[in-house]
């Protein structure tokens, strides 16, 4: 019986092997396809001459969208958002998750219910009336004004997170600082922050990405250049019904590098966080 | 802490220390009180103004006529009667429940069959896996514009392979052929969304232990069994949760379908947040009618966000 059941395994190894190749075939492909487009000169990408391979690999492509867009400026307003809205809700997320995990007062766990219930309401329930506030408020077309919005989602999530952390920090080493004449704001800083130091990571990982990913709110809220983040001045090159897919892809290779990269140095912590709750299923 | 030190009055010795100890009580029970609401106060002031606030507002503009920037005029419940009457609204319901029940489905399999795939012992494992989740970490408005092109009629890679191998004569628009748009859209969910499920499986069933494994296979259990009896057991609590989270993320995303199909042919693709943009913000403006579109979709989303919210807080022993 136990030999069949090694048996069994070793048939099932097998098919396993076989899987993960077809699943790595299918994951890598797409990312093969958008790098090789983006090294191609426009003869290898259409027509008659079209190459699965490029033949003569090229920089001109990125070096046209350095030159001829304002990719330079979509990436400062990614990085200034994506920064303003991580800083603020770090903080608004840090004081609102002690709070709940430590202090005892009335209300508190119909707070921490609606904080999880507001971040599982999806912004593209909220954009309409999203975008008639900001219209009046004067923030569309604003850096801002996206700094804001954004909020919307990260305080919620990071207050989840950080809430169950804080809770697994013990209490009795906060105490013996009280005892010391720590007051809740010297805990919390030196003490429980300290401690949590992975979730902050986490935190800040998925706040930041949020950001910098974030497509809905940046596009329905910007009208103007001026004010455009990476994703939707991306997009705005299709809009007219030009494409030009070299530097198109060379673009997107670029805007997501960061988040990817960001992705692989924390990975271990992110996967235990997404798994407590994730985002972008 | 410094507005509560209290100042020592001169009192009579005996009643000294249990007026102290009241003090100090009172101003702990104060501190952590007036303290926690004082933490809080930023988070509550978030989700008021971003989330409760303009939902409530958005309850209120179903029942107007409403353009950006200008005040609304009631017009009660005509908004909701044109959409229920509209052939459009019909059909971006039919789409979101097949877009989604498809989409999810497969996630779930795909997601399945992977994580038990990296849960076998093998060389390697470690990369496989960091690979595999690459898609989730792409933004997905680059996904959806390399998947664009992937299914370009002239020149993407689709169409210049199957050429290539002489299987078409005539390039196929993926996109923009009637029967194929719906199928090529959800592909591209599939694609992004299948390394969410791998990675919750995955931790799901790292977190078996082994001996029951081991227990079992001394009792003679087939492989298929331990399957059937052990693994898809425990997983259970984690397949609820990220089907029914990924429900709502893949009903309410609207960034594929915008940037690849824009909601056609003829309204195939069209899903519902696809369709409450195009209300509101396409050529007519009509905040209203957009947002009673979202309002209709709530209630089921809500059945899922309320089931959720409750076993995330259960999971944090709230």
């Amino acid at each position: 019986m136990a030999l069949r059941v090694t048996t069994q395994r070793r048939v099932l190894q097998g098919v396993g092997n076989g899987a993960l190749v077809l699943m790595l075939l299918w994951t890598a492909i797409p990312f093969y396809w958008m790098i090789a487009t983006s090294l191609k000169h426009d003869k290898e990408i259409y027509g008659y001459e079209a190459t699965l391979i490029p033949q003569r690999p090229t920089l001109e492509n990125y070096a046209t969208v350095f030159r001829e867009t304002p990719y330079l400026l979509f990436l400062r307003n990614s990085l200034a958002v994506a920064a303003g809205s991580t800083l603020l809700s770090m903080v608004i997320a840090c004081l609102g998750a002690y709070a709940i995990a430590r202090l005892n007062f009335p209300g508190r766990a119909f707070l921490a219910r609606s904080l999880v219930f507001t971040y599982l309401v999806p912004t593209s329930l909220l954009f309409i009336p999203m975008f008639a506030m900001m219209s009046v408020l004067r923030l569309t077309d604003s850096l801002h004004g996206l700094i804001i919005a954004y909020l919307g989602f990260d305080v919620p999530f990071c207050t989840w997170l950080l809430m169950g952390y804080f809770k697994s920090v013990p209490v009795d080493l906060e105490e013996a600082a009280r005892v010391d004449g720590c007051n809740r704001v010297g805990a919390l800083l030196r003490i429980v922050l300290p401690m949590s130091l992975p979730a902050l990571v986490v935190v800040t990982f998925f706040s930041f990405t949020h950001a910098w990913n974030e497509f809905l709110y940046a596009h329905v809220f910007t009208s103007t250049t001026s004010a455009r983040t990476v994703t939707t001045g991306l997009v705005n090159f299709m809009s007219q019904d030009v494409f030009f897919w070299g530097p198109l892809m060379a673009s997107t290779v670029m805007s997501a590098l960061p988040p990817v990269l960001m992705f692989l140095v924390f990975q271990r912590w992110v996967v235990k966080g997404l798994t407590l709750g994730g985002v972008k299923g | 802490m410094g507005t509560w030190t209290t100042v020592s009055l001169p009192l009579p010795s005996s009643r000294r220390g249990l007026r102290w100890r009241g003090d100090r009580i009172l101003r702990f029970v104060m501190h952590d009180r007036i303290l926690g609401y004082l933490f809080l106060f930023p988070a509550l002031l978030v989700i008021v103004g971003l989330v409760a606030y303009p939902f409530a507002s958005a309850i209120v503009m179903t029942f107007q006529a409403k353009t950006a920037g200008a005040p609304g005029r009631f017009i009660g419940l005509d908004n909701y009667r044109e959409l229920l009457r509209s052939e459009q609204f019909l059909r971006a319901v039919v789409n979101t429940v097949s877009y989604t029940a498809i989409g999810v489905g497969f996630k779930f399999l795909l997601g399945l069959s992977m994580a038990l795939v990296l849960n076998q012992e093998r060389f390697g494992n470690n990369l496989f896996r960091s690979f595999l989740l690459i898609p989730w970490a792409i933004p997905t408005v680059m996904s959806a514009l390399n998947w664009r092109w992937i299914f370009d009629d002239a020149s993407g890679l689709i169409n210049n392979v199957l050429v290539r191998l002489e299987l078409i004569e005539e390039t196929i628009s993926w996109l923009s052929n009637p029967h194929l748009a719906m199928l090529s859209v959800i592909t591209v969910v599939i694609w992004q969304g299948t390394p969410f499920f791998t990675m919750s499986f995955l931790a799901g069933l790292q977190a078996i232990p082994k001996e029951l494994y081991e227990a079992a296979e001394i009792d003679g259990a087939s492989v298929l069994q331990q399957f059937s009896y052990i693994t898809l057991p425990r997983l259970r609590p984690i397949f609820i949760t990220a089907v029914m989270l990924s429900a709502i993320l893949t009903s309410a995303g609207i960034q594929f379908v915008l940037i690849l199909t824009n909601g056609g042919p003829s309204d195939r693709t069209m899903i519902f947040p696809v369709l409450a943009y195009h209300l509101a913000l396409g050529g007519a403006q009509r905040l209203g009618m957009g947002a009673a579109v979202s309002l209709i979709f709530f209630p089921i989303l809500v059945v899922f966000i309320v089931f959720l919210t409750r076993r995330m807080l259960r999971e944090k022993g709230e």
